[in-house]
Formats: C-alpha cells, sequence, structure tokens
C-alpha cells in the first residue's frame, strides 16, 4: 500500500492496531516496537533483548506473530497489528488469558503478553495443538520464572475449551 | 538501543530497485525481512545510508510450479511460508523441514529465503538442502538477468557473488530424478539456535544402488560446501552400511571447521561424520524428497 | 502437616489465583520501563570498552553542544563516595574516577530528550584511555605477577575464609575411603526476562525513585548515604518487577545515574538498560573451582570433609562476600557430620561482577558434593540412594557450624522421590545411554542478619480495615518480584483475620507508605513477612472479637471469626458479619489498624563468619532426573525430573509448585546451557539471548513436583521457604544421571554435548 518512491527522513505509516486505524508520521529508523509503547502507550508489548531472540516483543502481524523489535515501523505500513492490550474483547478476558490466570503461568509477568498472543496465533490456526506443536508455538518466547510448566498447561487448557 | 538512521526506499518494481542499488553503490543495503539486517545495524556492525525495501515487489513472494522450470521460491518468501508451503511439502518436504528448523516462529514470520541466502552464514539452514536439490539461483539487474547454480553464489562468510545493483529474486529447484533427501541439523538447544554443524543430502537410488547423490555440509567452512570425496564413495556404488559409515568419515576429513564459541575443530568434524551419516541413511529410507 | 493440616485453613492452603495476574495478563502491569513521568529525559551510561585501563582524560564538551542534550556528566559531577553492599567492602563509584575495572564499566553518562539522542551524545564523549594488563583468569588472579586491579586488595583477594570445625585429619584418617575431586563450576547469569531500570525524580530536595527492584529498604539505604541525604528525603517506589533471582539486590548505575542526572538537570530521568548492560551490571553466580575431600566409614557415612575453593568475582565485590560464605555454609546442611574444614578464596578479576544468584553461592558446591557422594556410593558397591540415607539429617539437630535445623523432613523426600521415580526399577536397568540420578539440596529460608549492621526487625507490616468493614488493606515493605509474595501475604492477612481472600487489596514496597521489609532475597519473605503480617492480622481479629463479645454479650474466649463471620463457637446462629463489627469499631474507636514485626531469634555460633547460613528455618529437597544420551554427538535430553520438596506448610499449592519449576528449570540452565564466556581481552563473546542459551519450552523435562507432609515451628502456619531450593540438586542429580546412562564422570559444568562426547570418547580409548 505505499506511494511511489518514499526518500527523505519522515514518512506517513497507515496501520491498524488492535481494531483501530491510526495514520502516524515515523523516521524510518524506529521500531514497530518503539512506535506502539511510546506513540500509542501500549507498554504491554515489552523491551527484553531488541534483537529478536527473547520474543518479550511479540505482536501479531496480521495474524502471525513478530518480533515487533525487527520490524520498522515504516515496513508496518497497510498491516494489522494486535498487541496484548487487544486480546480482551469489550472488558471480557479471552480464554487464554483466563486460563494463564487458572493455571498459575504468570509469574513476573514480563514474558505474559508475548506468550499469549503466540499462543492465541497458535490456537487461531490450530485450535487442537498437541503438547509438542505448543512447546513450538511458544520456542521463541523465553521465560526465566516458570519453566514453561504452566504456560504449556494454560494453552493445551484454552484449547480444550474450543472443543 | 537505536537503529543508525537511514534514508528509506520502497521502489514499486524490482527494475527500480536494482536502479536505485546502482546509484546508491555501497552505501545502500536491500531490505527483505531485516531479522538478519537490522541486528547487524542496532550492533553498529552496518551502518547503511539507505535500505532499498523489498515491501512493494509482489512479484518476488510467490512459490509456484512452472513447467520446464521447476518448483520457483520468489526471494521474499518468509521461512514460515516455505514451511507450510503445500506445493514444497509435496515435492520437496526437506525444504519445509529445513526451514522449520531455524530460530523460533516469530523470526520465521519475518525473515526470508532471499535474505537467508544473501546473508551468506556460514551456518544457514537453507542452503545446504537447496544447493542438494540442486537449486538455481535467479539474479537481476539493471542490465539483465542470470541465473547460476546455487552452489556457486556463495563466496565465503558474509559475501556473495552479487554485484552492485543486483537482486537475487528467485530460487529455482529443477525437475529431477532425486528419490529421497533429508537436512539434519545439530544446534545447542532446540529452538533459536545456530547450526553447530548441518548436513544435507540427496539421493537417487534405484535396485538398491545409489545413482547419483549429493552431500551438502553446513557451518564447517566460510559457505556450504558439497562433500565430493564422501559422494565419491556412494555414487554408483550397492549401498550398504559400510559405506554409509565411510561417507561420513570422509565427510568429517573435507570438511573445514573453526573453532568457536559453538563449538570444536575437533567436536564438529565428529558432528558432519555422523550427521552425513544419518542424514543419508534418512535420505535413502524416507523415500520421499 | 503442610497439605493435609491445611484442609482446616480457609484462606491459606488453597491456589487462588495471583492477585496480579489479571493486571499481567492484559498488558496493564506496568514495570518500571513502561512508566512516563512529565518533563522525563531518558539517561544512557556511557562504558568502557576495555577491561583494565587507567582514564586519562574525558572531553565532553562535543557531546554538551549536542541539541536535545540536557547533561552530560563524568566522576567529577558527581559524589565520589565508594559504595556496595558487602560491610568493610565499598569499592565501587557511581562513575569510575581513576580506573575502570571492566569492559561495560560506567565511565560518564547523559541526559537527553530522547533515547537517540542520548545515544548519539554518548558517541561524542572522547575518553582516553592507558590500557592496563588485565587479570581474566581467576586461578591466577593471586599470582604475584598479576596486576594488582584494587588498590586495598593486595593479589587481588577479595576475601579469605579459613574455618575449621572438629579434626578432619582424624576423620580422614578413621575413614574406611577417603577421595578428593575437582569440579569447576561455570560463571553464569541471571537473565531476568526485565532488563534493569529505574525513573528519579529531584524535587524540593527529595528524590523519588521508581525502580526495578528486589530491596526497596537496602536501594534507599544506599542511595541516601551514597547522595549524603537522609533517608526519609530518599522515595524507592517498586513497580511490577520483571523477575530479579539476586541481581537487582542492591542500586545499580540504572539508580545512581539517574539520581544524579536528575539532581543536575532538575528533570526526571529515565534509565533502562539494554540487554548488554544487563550483563555488564552482572551480579551473577560465582564461577568456583572446588577441590573437595571427603571421608567416609565402609558403611558410607560421612566421616570428614575438606573443600577448598577458588571463586570468581568480577571487578567489584557487591554482595559476594557473602556468597564466599555461603559456599562453605551450606556444605554440612544436608548430611550429618563433625568434622568440616573451608578454605575458600574470593578472587577479583576485570570481568562483570559475581554476587548473589538463586541458590546463592551454594548450589556448585552442591554439584560437587553430590556428584563425589554417587562416586564412593560406588566403589563402596551402594545405592546413592542409601548412602543418602545412611547420612540424611534428622529434625531437631544442630549442623556443625552452628546452624539451628527444626522440622527436617530429608529422609522422607528420600523415600518419596525414590518411589515415584521408579528408581528400583530403573537404577542400572535402563538401555543402554538411558540413566536416572539424584541430587539433593537444602537451603535456608531467609538469613538470620540482615546485609548491613542494624537492630531493625527484618520484616513489618500494617493491615487497615476500611471503614465499611467489607476491605482489608495490607501494607508491607515486601517485594514481589514474580514469586507472588503479594498474593500469599494476602492470603496470610486474610487467613489471619477471618476474612476472605477477594476481601484483601495490597499495598507494597514503597519506603514512603509501606513499613519496612529487607526485601525478595534468601527465600525469606514468606516466613518472615508472613510472620509479620500473621502477627497485623491478629491484631485486628482480637480487636473485632474483642468488640463482638460485647455487642453479642458472650466472651472472648467463645469466639471466633471465619469468612467474614463473627459467631460463638458451638452457637453459629448467634453472629454478626465482620462488616458490622468493623464499621461499629470505627464508629466508636476510629481506624481499626493491626501491626506486625518479625526479627529472628539470634542465631549462630561464635567462629567468624558464623552469622551466614544462620536461618530461622532450611528447606530440604530431592532430586531425581532421567536422562538419554545420545553417544554420538554427546546430546543429553533430560526426559523426567521428580522433585520432592520439605518445605512446610503450603500457603498456595499452585504457586509453590510454580516456584519449584522455574527454580528446577533455572538449575537445568546452570547445568547444562549456560555460561558467559570472554575473549583474551575480557570482552564478552555472547552478552545476548542468542548465544547466552537460557532452555526454550522445547528443551524442558516433564517435571513431577511433590512434597511431603512438614511443618516447621519457626515460621506461621509451619512454612518454610521453596524459591532457592530447588535450584540446588539440579547439576548433581543430572551429572549422576548422565554417569548412570554412559559411564562417565563430567566435573565441569556446563554440562554441555562437547563435554559429554569429549568424555565418552577419553573412555573409549585404549589406555
Amino acid at each position: 500500500m505505499g506511494t511511489a518512491i518514499k526518500k527523505g527522513k519522515l514518512h506517513v505509516v497507515t496501520l491498524t492496531v488492535n481494531g483501530e486505524e491510526h495514520a502516524v508520521l515515523v523516521k524510518a529508523n524506529t521500531t514497530l516496537l518503539d512506535l506502539l509503547r511510546e506513540e500509542f502507550d501500549y507498554t504491554g508489548t515489552k523491551k527484553g533483548c531488541e534483537l529478536g531472540d527473547c520474543g518479550a516483543c511479540t505482536v501479531l502481524m496480521d495474524d502471525r506473530p513478530v518480533n515487533s523489535c525487527l520490524v520498522l515501523a515504516v515496513e508496518a505500513d497497510g498491516h494489522s497489528f494486535t498487541t496484548i492490550e487487544g486480546v480482551e474483547q469489550g472488558g471480557k478476558l479471552d480464554r487464554l488469558q483466563e486460563e494463564f490466570i487458572n493455571q498459575a503461568a504468570v509469574q513476573c509477568g514480563y514474558c505474559s503478553p508475548g506468550m499469549i498472543l503466540s499462543g492465541k496465533a497458535l490456537l487461531m490456526r490450530n485450535p487442537h495443538p498437541t503438547e509438542r506443536e505448543v512447546r513450538e508455538a511458544i520456542g521463541g518466547n523465553l521465560c526465566r520464572c516458570t519453566g514453561y510448566v504452566r504456560i504449556v498447561k494454560a494453552i493445551l487448557a484454552a484449547a480444550e475449551a474450543n472443543s | 538501543m537505536i537503529i543508525p538512521e537511514f534514508e528509506y526506499v520502497s521502489p514499486q518494481s524490482v527494475q527500480e530497485a536494482c536502479a536505485l542499488l546502482v546509484q546508491y553503490g555501497d552505501s545502500a543495503r536491500v531490505l527483505a525481512g531485516g531479522s538478519d539486517l537490522l541486528v547487524k545495524m542496532k550492533d553498529g556492525l552496518m551502518k547503511p545510508a539507505y535500505l532499498v525495501s523489498l515491501k512493494n515487489l509482489d512479484s518476488l513472494k510467490a512459490i509456484r510450479y512452472e513447467t520446464g522450470t521447476g518448483v520457483i521460491i520468489g526471494a521474499r518468501a518468509t521461512h514460515n511460508e516455505v514451511m507450510n508451503n503445500r506445493l514444497l511439502q509435496e515435492k520437496y518436504r526437506s525444504v519445509c523441514e529445513a526451514a522449520h528448523s531455524m530460530a523460533a516462529d516469530q523470526i520465521r514470520n519475518i525473515g526470508t529465503v532471499g535474505g537467508n541466502l544473501v546473508n551468506a552464514v556460514p551456518s544457514a539452514d537453507l542452503p545446504p538442502i537447496l544447493i542438494a536439490l540442486d537449486a538455481r539461483a535467479r539474479i537481476v539487474g539493471s542490465s539483465g538477468e542470470r541465473t547460476i547454480a546455487l552452489e556457486d553464489f556463495f563466496l565465503g562468510p558474509g559475501k556473495t557473488v552479487l554485484e552492485k545493483g543486483e537482486i537475487l529474486a528467485e530460487i529455482i529447484i529443477p525437475d529431477q530424478s532425486t528419490t529421497g533427501s533429508n537436512y539434519i541439523k545439530f544446534g545447542l538447544r532446540r529452538a533459536g539456535a545456530l547450526a553447530v554443524a548441518g548436513v544435507a543430502s540427496s539421493v537417487t537410488v534405484s535396485d538398491g544402488t545409489c545413482r547419483d547423490v549429493r552431500v551438502v555440509l553446513g557451518a564447517v567452512a566460510p559457505t556450504p560446501m558439497r562433500a565430493r570425496q564422501a559422494e565419491n564413495v556412494l555414487r554408483g556404488k550397492k549401498i550398504s552400511r559400510e559405506l554409509i559409515d565411510e561417507a561420513g568419515r570422509i565427510a568429517a576429513a573435507e570438511s573445514k571447521p573453526i573453532s568457536d564459541i559453538r563449538g570444536s575443530i575437533e567436536y564438529r568434524r565428529n558432528l558432519v561424520n555422523v550427521l552425513t551419516r544419518r542424514s543419508l541413511k534418512a535420505a535413502i529410507e524416507k523415500g520421499h524428497i | 502437616m503442610s497439605e493435609a493440616t491445611t484442609k482446616e485453613f480457609s484462606v491459606i492452603g488453597k491456589s487462588v489465583p495471583k492477585i496480579d495476574a489479571r493486571d499481567k495478563v492484559t498488558g496493564r502491569a506496568k514495570y518500571t520501563g513502561d512508566l512516563k513521568v512529565t518533563g522525563m529525559l531518558i539517561g544512557k551510561i556511557l562504558r568502557s570498552p576495555h577491561a583494565h585501563a587507567r582514564i586519562l582524560s574525558i572531553d565532553t564538551s562535543k557531546a554538551e553542544q549536542l541539541p536535545g542534550v540536557e547533561a552530560v556528566i563524568t566522576a567529577k559531577d558527581v559524589p565520589a563516595t565508594f559504595y556496595g553492599i558487602s560491610p568493610a567492602r565499598y569499592d565501587e563509584t557511581i562513575l569510575a574516577i581513576e580506573k575502570v575495572l571492566q569492559v561495560g564499566d560506567k565511565v560518564a553518562a547523559v541526559a537527553a530528550v530522547d533515547e537517540e539522542t542520548a545515544v548519539k551524545a554518548l558517541r561524542l564523549i572522547d575518553v582516553e584511555y592507558e590500557v592496563l594488563a588485565a587479570v581474566l583468569d581467576p586461578l591466577r588472579a593471586m599470582d604475584e605477577d598479576q596486576p594488582q586491579i584494587h588498590p586495598q586488595y593486595e593479589r587481588n583477594i577479595s576475601v579469605e575464609i579459613h574455618q575449621d570445625f572438629g579434626d578432619v585429619e582424624m576423620a580422614f584418617q578413621q575413614s574406611h575411603l577417603v577421595r578428593t575431586d575437582r569440579f569447576q563450576g561455570n560463571r553464569a547469569t541471571h537473565v531476568p526476562m526485565e532488563p534493569h531500570a529505574a525513573i528519579s525524580k529531584w524535587e524540593n530536595g527529595k528524590l523519588t525513585i521508581w525502580s526495578s527492584t528486589q530491596s526497596p529498604h537496602y536501594f534507599q539505604y544506599h542511595i541516601a548515604r551514597v547522595f549524603g541525604l537522609k533517608m526519609g528525603d530518599v522515595r524507592v517506589i517498586k513497580p511490577f518487577v520483571g523477575g530479579g533471582f539476586g541481581g537487582k539486590l542492591e542500586p545499580s548505575a540504572a539508580e545512581y545515574v539517574s539520581a544524579a542526572l536528575a539532581m543536575k538537570t532538575g528533570r526526571p530521568v529515565k534509565i533502562v538498560f539494554d540487554r548488554k548492560e544487563v550483563f555488564f551490571h552482572n551480579r551473577g553466580r560465582h564461577a568456583q573451582h572446588i577441590e573437595l575431600t571427603t571421608g567416609v566409614t565402609k558403611e558410607g557415612k560421612i566421616l570428614g570433609v575438606h573443600g577448598k575453593y577458588i571463586i570468581d568475582g568480577g571487578s567489584y565485590t557487591s554482595l559476594g562476600i557473602a556468597s564466599a560464605y555461603y559456599a562453605g555454609a551450606m556444605l554440612p546442611l544436608i548430611y550429618e557430620f563433625d568434622h568440616f574444614k573451608f578454605d575458600c578464596f574470593r578472587v577479583h578479576t576485570n570481568l562483570p561482577s559475581c554476587a548473589a544468584q538463586r541458590g546463592h553461592g551454594a548450589p556448585q558446591p552442591r554439584f560437587a558434593f553430590e556428584s563425589q557422594l554417587d562416586m564412593i556410593a560406588k566403589e563402596l558397591g551402594m545405592d546413592p540412594i542409601e548412602i543418602r540415607k545412611v547420612n540424611a539429617r534428622r529434625p531437631n539437630t544442630m549442623t556443625l557450624n552452628d546452624l539451628k535445623v527444626n522440622s527436617c523432613e530429608f529422609m522422607a523426600c528420600l523415600e518419596k522421590a525414590r518411589e515415584i521415580s521408579g528408581w528400583v526399577g530403573k537404577k542400572g536397568k535402563l538401555p543402554p545411554g538411558q540413566g536416572i540420578g539424584i541430587g539433593c539440596g537444602g537451603f535456608i529460608t531467609g538469613a538470620g542478619y540482615p546485609i548491613y549492621r542494624t537492630r531493625l526487625p527484618h520484616a513489618a507490616a500494617i493491615v487497615k480495615v476500611s471503614e465499611q468493614g467489607d476491605i482489608a488493606t495490607l501494607y508491607i515493605g515486601a517485594v514481589d518480584i514474580g514469586q507472588g509474595s503479594d498474593t500469599i501475604l494476602a492470603q496470610m492477612a486474610a487467613e489471619a483475620i477471618g476474612i476472605n481472600y477477594e476481601d484483601m487489596r495490597i499495598v507494597s514496597a514503597d519506603t514512603e507508605t509501606t513499613p519496612h521489609d529487607f526485601g525478595a532475597y534468601a527465600s525469606r519473605q514468606t516466613l518472615m513477612s508472613g510472620h509479620a503480617v500473621k502477627q497485623a492480622g491478629e491484631e485486628v481479629r482480637r480487636q473485632i472479637i474483642e468488640l463482638a463479645a460485647e455487642l453479642l454479650e458472650a466472651s472472648v474466649a467463645d469466639l471466633d471469626i471465619d469468612r467474614r463471620v463473627v459467631f460463638v463457637k458451638g452457637s453459629p446462629e448467634k453472629m454478626l458479619p465482620f462488616e458490622t463489627v468493623a464499621n461499629e469499631f470505627f464508629i466508636r474507636k476510629g481506624p481499626l489498624m493491626g501491626k506486625g514485626s518479625y526479627t529472628p531469634p539470634k542465631l549462630g555460633g561464635k567462629f567468624k563468619g558464623a552469622a551466614v547460613g544462620t536461618s530461622p528455618a532450611y528447606s530440604f529437597a530431592a532430586q531425581i532426573s532421567q536422562v538419554e544420551v545420545d553417544e554420538e554427538t554427546g546430546q543429553v535430553m533430560v526426559t523426567n525430573v521428580w522433585d520432592v520438596h520439605d518445605c512446610g506448610t503450603v500457603i498456595n499449592p499452585n504457586l509453590l509448585h510454580a516456584q519449584v519449576e522455574g527454580a528446577l528449570f533455572m538449575g537445568m540452565g546452570e547445568a547444562m546451557y549456560e555460561q558467559v564466556v570472554f575473549d583474551d581481552k575480557g570482552r564478552p563473546l555472547n552478552a545476548n539471548l542468542g548465544e547466552y542459551r537460557v532452555p526454550t519450552a522445547l528443551d524442558v523435562p516433564q517435571v513431577i513436583s511433590e512434597l511431603v507432609d512438614s511443618y516447621e515451628p519457626a515460621g506461621p502456619w509451619g512454612v518454610k521457604e521453596v524459591g532457592e531450593g530447588a535450584t540446588l540438586p539440579t547439576m548433581g542429580s543430572y551429572a549422576n544421571a548422565i554417569y548412570d546412562a554412559i559411564g562417565v564422570r563430567l566435573y565441569d559444568l556446563p554440562l554441555t554435548p562437547e563435554k559429554v562426547w569429549r568424555a565418552i570418547h577419553e573412555r573409549k580409548k585404549p589406555s
């Protein structure tokens, strides 16, 4: 959806975040992560390493998980994003969020937004994943607190609720 | 962390992109997925003044079959798109498996085939299996295009044959009589790990004889390398456990690993031995490419 | 009396959802880096590229002129006060004065309108260094020819410890078998998912700091001291914290530098470390070189142990003195023996500073001991669990280093672990390449003495009931860093008062509004903060019952409160709702509040370092793991881990098991995957999360976490710790399982595939 050759230091970017369309002016070297956190105050998306190794900055780009620290805001033009703030709908928690609470899958909570989005994307494309598939879906989300045990349980429990 | 400032351009056609690359010369880099480029820029290892984005070049995205040519993978296809592609799963499942073994889901949704090849990291996971399948690289530039064997694409760590103004457009896997192929990667954890060593093999087997074979090693030389001496052990011979073992030993001796924080020379040679044996066995027994 | 007894309780013993879980799963939880304060600037620190160098000059003029830069500071602009956290070893300054002592040491700092400007300004600062030879090998740090890092620590010795109990030489002479083995531990680090971060605001002579901290109190104390402020003028507030594990127990450059910049500019300043800076700050696991000699009788009874250690302390002392003492203090905890010699040198190197990391100095010695005990068992022809049962500590005993153990169900842990793992059918009977092994551990439940000399209680709590009586607010200094202290302390308060968990609110970890608590370390809060909370809740309960006795015309002794109902025991129809009585209390007497505080009893012996290791209570654990080894590549797959814990009464079963799972996971990472490595110039080669490999969800085994019945008299409702105990057994358990699988012994952490392969290779060589 870009225009003809864009040069210069500032660019207009149109993108949809959590269902709302936005048009913003950004420098080329702005990451999507910084755009979300600073411009939209969606601080639920976290900075863990900024190099694509930890997954704390995971958002859904057209329903697919990506590391927002490695997406330029200018490349986000024309795409649709979901952050953790967009997972609950009308004040009602997503089943996955409820299971994270019920299964005690949240300790310090810093990895939780990324984990939930990776889990959500998995369940959207594969409503009945195996345990292995769940672990693969969160293979790029590092957690230091839980050993992943209850996170996997929570995603599987949410999947079960789908049946 | 900060990405150093740059000018961003997103041309509307491949030709336009090539023209820009000629114009900006060494101060420009191509932006495909960005998963490698942006990391280097954040680490201060690269400071291009211009990024030429391929974002609008939809023609480079497609994965399709062309009669007379083979399977064509656009350079902008992401690793997950390769992994999930029905055509590739049917015809060259090992390529899907190799893509699957990379990094993690998030990176696979950003990183592209073209990016993986052009970055030319010695431990890259796609080159070995693609070379084992005799892949070609179609390169487009301002003054025309050329298609070369992927095997000849790499010159050294971070170096390819691409000239100023050229873009890797497509990878072609030609129709072939291969009966089985396989890629095995050894990493130090089960996601988010570079290959300490990786071996891809492809075989054409009939009547228990190995008519043709390719063994390609990754992460144990400056570029992906054919283990030709190992291949010679098997080519034209009746397959036996002893021959496969010998091929493994010879591949290990042929390899040129270095010692780094992920593994020593000795250990990597051992991995080449083991993985070559296992890769060949799987390629022979699996019965799919 | 753990899970059985808790059935008697109304609130504790239940797996209630975490009090902050909803905030965390919706993205509403704000961590320090998420906060924005009006007028805020961004601070960035210039760090040394050299491991050891003299600073000859710093020219900040170009940086100062960059538009958007509000301040540039070097050592001359900040207090030169030396700080640290180990008493008598304050050896660090806000910015390096004469020398830099590691790659990443703090040299200068900038406050600017945004991050990009700040980073550009850093690049405009010119520093002239005289590069010095660096000390990079801890085993050579004390050699005569090595450069001296700190002027005051001769031969780079940070601390030298010699403890001698009984007579080890005699014990060895009397032993049937004496073994000496050498082990090498790895330099690991915490990797909290949230990097260190602080926002400092300086207004009207008062400093307010929001910080990702494990201890607002220690932060307040040290920051006040360094800046010459009274503690009341330093307010430390903890927002949500994304993990600490020991790395956020002392103020870092994030706090000190942001405070200095805030004072200089008059504007709030935020500093958030990037991941590399977290590695530079470090304060993680000391790599310990351990020579362990143990003598046993023919029956496997341990008679004496001699441990000789050299541990790598890195650049600054930080909490490292305690780490060095803990390395010895915990060794005689879980097995009973009378003769012990501990010789330890903690040395300085020009590498990032090491301090407290989950298990604090004890995991690597545990690895050594558990490995050696298995080797001894093999020589004696004994089963590894049998030899541990011969030596297992019993309850109500005193260790040889004067640590008083009350409850101890270690024997039960061993027996249960044997049972649930299927040990008997597996040990020595698994197919080739598969093995099963055991490792054990025990840890303190809070340190008997605080980090600096003070008579302050260790924890305090205030409960205030609302005027309507419908909710109660718990004010505590205790710090929730993810382990769930807010939740379980709220449960404890509700239980003590007689109301429901849902009626509790909590305000925690703000030095201006919450009472004193030393913070989250040494697994202290469930017991220590819990005591204070229980006391505060019971004071509220007493006041309610007194008034209800009047209102119900009953005697105080006949009344009870449960789940918001005040009733006469035996005649439940004679009752009043809690809020009715509470509301009436407020009308007649004013605020309904309860207070509590806790100081542990005087513990420990009289010898040098006796304070370290003291604790009101100790946890115990047995951990069995099953592995499959690919002998051709050396890759070890841990398929199952069974952990059996003695941790006293359980306040929240889900959170408890979650802590075991997490602690075990960290032990696993250190056992097999993690090591910080440097080049020959002291530059880190893997200060990132791609090459410093924390295990992923695909790497972890199936974990079964179980408990044994246990009741600790020194803990409120019988509680003990669990957060660190499960890290200790893991490394030994894996090493022993690998030996069982392939008959090779590894002495060197982490147990990487290459090391396993080499060991197999060596074993196969004809000798």
